[in-house]
Parts: structure tokens; C-alpha cells; sequence
């Protein structure tokens, strides 16, 4: 099941088990753009930030599989952060052990936290009086927090990023963050190594080996392990460019990425035309060219939520309105046409 | 009582229904009344801001918005403003 958000509505895609053949069904939430919707897998609800340019930021959750859906409260920010919420963007249900705990990312820089099952939402403090907020920077697409990843092992630790803050960790349970960007670039900044101010555009960590962060930048591609304390960059390894947005891993091998580059900052599409995936292997120390089955030329648009893996394949869909699957070795353009793709999560688990 | 009309999005927020029968002095303490209210006001309580609403073909900005007075009025029509290309 995929399940994929885009500017006007969210469909669900069902495949057969060998990838090839998917059915479309939607759009659900019809009108809305869907920047993320995910299955929790704990009890089934299906998640969706659902942004109007007319009726505002939402969150939705469907307890029956999309026919029916709820509204969260309305979400809000104190008056006094001279703050409103612009956006939602990323949601990320909590770890198994609380059961009743959701994240929300939105913009501008916002962290929400549900614990009632995504009926209301509360900002997460530190990170709304960040002592460096005042340092963040809006990028073209807002101030978004589209990545946010919990350590298993730890529930006091967790991760977020922000457009264009940076990545920021907290080990107290979201209580003070701390920006963990060492290494990691913000060429746009007269001091390109600073404490804060980089552009993260995705970030995920490996659930078998926590310590181990892929981050697709605005400047580059990097791993980190040793939770985000330092980075190392990859992108000049072998990839045509280290600019990209979305950043796929492989749950059995915490030595396996995926990125799709894109040209750099000013341009956002493929190189030279060529429509590819790059795939490592080796922790980043080279890449590989994955892109049989992709067409040629393209000039391909991928966003930052727009792509998915799980134990069996890696997913990802376009602007240009196709979701593509890898199988047997080549991608399967597996549903055209569909609106702009602004997100895809993918789940075997449904009720 | 004042019969209020809404668009599509919203009626699909409210389980179908496009049109409801309220109570109100003013157009916002109707609007404010309705279940879809979280989609029509942003979190500060201001209309949302491509949102067009007539009072009986009067737009009600004109007329003090949300505080716009109902004595009379028989419909109230939310419209999303146009946009997009």
C-alpha cells in the first residue's frame, strides 16, 4: 500500500507483491494538499497534514482506512510567539511505548506534540523559544520541519529539522535542543560552518543502527555516526550533484542510501536531463547510477517527502505526477498522472 | 434565523452539508457557530484571508466584517476568493 499525498488529495495506491502492478484509488481529502499522510502502524488510523490555501493548515485521521475523517483541533501557537501556524507538513507517530503520542512538524518551524491520538496538538517549547530562532532563515518553500525521527532505544532522544535552522537533537525528551550540525554546509551564509542556519531537506535514521543519520541537504549529502555530533560529506563520491530533496534508506542495511540529485540550488531538476537514482552501498564512499526503467530525458522534479522504503523496495513519486517502485532490478512506472506528488509513505500493515 | 451556504471543501469537512440554519447577531457569531468555524477563521479568530462573505450579496467586509450585522438578513454565502493558474 502507498499511500500518496498530492496537491489535490491523497490516493492510495495498492500494489500486487511483485511491485508491478498498482491500483490508484482517491483523491481522499479532495481539494486539500496532503504534504504528508502516514499509517500509524500501532493501531491502523491514517494521518494526513492537510493544507488549504483558503482553509488553512489541518490535520486529518481516518480510523477506517479513508472513508471517513476527523479533524484535529485547530492547530495554535500562543499569542505571544508572534507566530501562526502556516502549514503542517510531517507527521510521526511516537514510539511503541506510548501509544497515544503523535509529532507534528509545520511551519514556521514548529514542533507539535498530540497525546491523544492526534485530536490536539501542543508546540513543543524549546523548540518554539529556540534561543536561536531568532537566526532561523524561511526558505522559498516556508519554514518547514519535514524531519523528525525518534530513537528507539531512547525516548529522551529525538530529532528535528528545520528549513533552514538546521538539524537539532534533544536527550531530555524535548525539554532544550541542540543544534548538531557540525561539517554540514550553508553556502547561502556569509559563514557557510556555522552553529545553525543549514537547510536540511530530509533526514532519516537508521532504525537498526540509531547512532546512524542520512541527511539529503541543500548542500550536499551526509552521514553521520555518532547521532548527528559530526557529519561527513558524501556527495562528491561519485554523485552529479550533491543538491536533492528526498533521501531513502534500506531498513536491513544501515550501509545502503538512496538520493535522486537534482541540479543545484537555482534549478531543481535533473542534471543534464538524466533522470536517476543514485544508490550506495558502502556508507557513501561511492555510488552507483539506478535508472533503468526511468525515462530519458526528464526533467524530473522529486520533493522532500515524495519518497519511501521499506524491508522490500524503495518508492518515490514526481511533480510531474507519476510514483514509481523499484523491482526486479528496474523501476515500474506504476501510476501516472495523478496531481503534483507532495509526499509517499508506504505500509504493508492495514486494517 | 439566517440560512448559511458554504462551498464544497467546506461541506465535505461537515459531513455533506452546504447549507445551515443559525442564530446570530452578526455574521461572525454565525460563522463562529458553525462546525466548519476552525476552517473559516485562522487561530487569532481573523477570517482566513481568501474567503469571501456576503450577506445577502453584500460583501461583509464592507459592512465591519465578522461584525457585521444580520438584522433582516435572510443568507449568508462563504465563497473561496479565486486564485492559482
Amino acid at each position: 500500500m502507498g499511500l500518496v499525498g498530492t496537491r489535490k488529495g491523497l490516493f492510495l495506491l495498492r500494489g500486487d507483491d511483485g511491485r508491478h502492478h498498482w491500483r490508484a484509488e482517491g483523491p481522499l481529502l479532495d481539494g486539500w494538499a496532503v504534504y504528508h499522510a502516514t499509517v500509524d502502524a500501532r493501531d491502523g488510523t491514517i494521518y494526513a497534514a492537510a493544507n488549504h490555501a483558503v482553509y488553512g493548515p489541518t490535520v486529518q485521521r481516518s480510523a477506517d482506512g479513508g472513508k471517513t475523517w476527523q479533524r484535529s483541533r485547530q492547530l495554535s501557537v500562543p499569542e505571544s510567539s508572534g507566530l501562526t501556524v502556516i502549514a503542517a507538513w510531517h507527521i510521526e507517530p511516537g514510539l511503541p511505548q506510548e501509544p497515544e503520542t503523535l509529532y507534528l512538524g509545520a511551519d514556521p518551524g514548529i514542533l507539535f506534540r498530540s497525546d491523544d491520538h492526534g485530536k490536539t496538538w501542543e508546540p513543543n517549547l524549546g523548540i518554539l523559544r529556540h534561543p536561536t530562532r531568532d537566526h532561523w532563515i524561511s526558505g522559498a518553500g516556508g519554514m518547514c520541519c519535514d524531519s523528525i525521527q525518534l530513537d528507539p532505544r531512547d525516548p529522551q532522544r529525538m530529532y528535528v529539522c528545520v528549513t533552514s535552522a538546521g538539524t537539532l537533537r534533544t536527550d531530555d525528551g524535548g525539554q532544550t535542543w541542540l543544534p548538531v550540525n557540525k561539517n554540514v554546509a550553508a553556502d547561502y551564509l556569509a559563514t557557510p560552518y556555522g552553529e545553525i542556519g543549514q537547510c536540511v531537506h530530509k533526514l532519516l535514521m537508521h532504525p537498526a543502527r540509531p547512532d546512524r543519520l542520512w541527511q539529503q541537504n541543500h548542500c550536499g549529502v551526509y552521514r553521520s555516526d555518532d547521532g548527528g555530533d559530526s557529519w561527513e560529506r558524501l556527495d562528491g563520491n561519485g554523485l552529479p550533484s550533491g543538491f536533492g530533496f528526498p533521501i531513502m534508506i534500506d531498513p536491513k542495511d544501515p550501509d545502503t542510501a538512496f538520493v535522486i540529485p537534482e541540479r543545484s540550488m537555482e534549478y531543481h531538476y535533473s542534471p543534464n536531463a538524466e533522470f536517476a537514482v543514485y544508490r550506495t552501498r558502502d556508507s557513501g564512499q561511492s555510488w552507483e547510477r539506478v535508472s533503468d526503467g526511468l525515462p530519458s530525458p526528464a526533467w524530473a522534479v522529486v520533493l522532500r517527502e515524495a519518497s519511501a522504503s521499506d524491508a522490500d523496495s524503495v518508492y518515490f513519486g514526481t511533480q510531474s505526477g507519476s510514483f514509481f517502485a523499484f523491482a526486479d532490478g528496474a523501476w515500474i512506472e506504476a501510476v501516472r498522472h495523478l496531481p503534483p506528488i507532495l509526499s509517499v509513505e508506504v505500509t504493508q500493515w492495514f486494517r | 434565523m439566517v440560512q448559511v451556504i458554504v462551498p464544497s471543501i467546506l461541506a465535505a469537512q461537515a459531513e455533506g452539508r452546504e447549507r445551515f440554519e443559525v442564530e446570530a447577531d452578526t455574521v461572525g457569531d454565525a460563522l463562529r457557530a458553525l462546525p466548519i468555524a476552525d476552517l473559516i477563521f485562522n487561530e487569532r479568530g481573523e477570517w482566513n484571508k481568501y474567503l469571501n462573505v456576503y450577506v445577502d450579496e453584500t460583501d461583509a467586509r464592507e459592512r465591519g466584517g465578522p461584525a457585521c450585522p444580520l438584522t433582516g438578513a435572510r443568507e449568508i454565502r462563504v465563497v473561496a476568493m479565486i486564485a492559482g493558474g
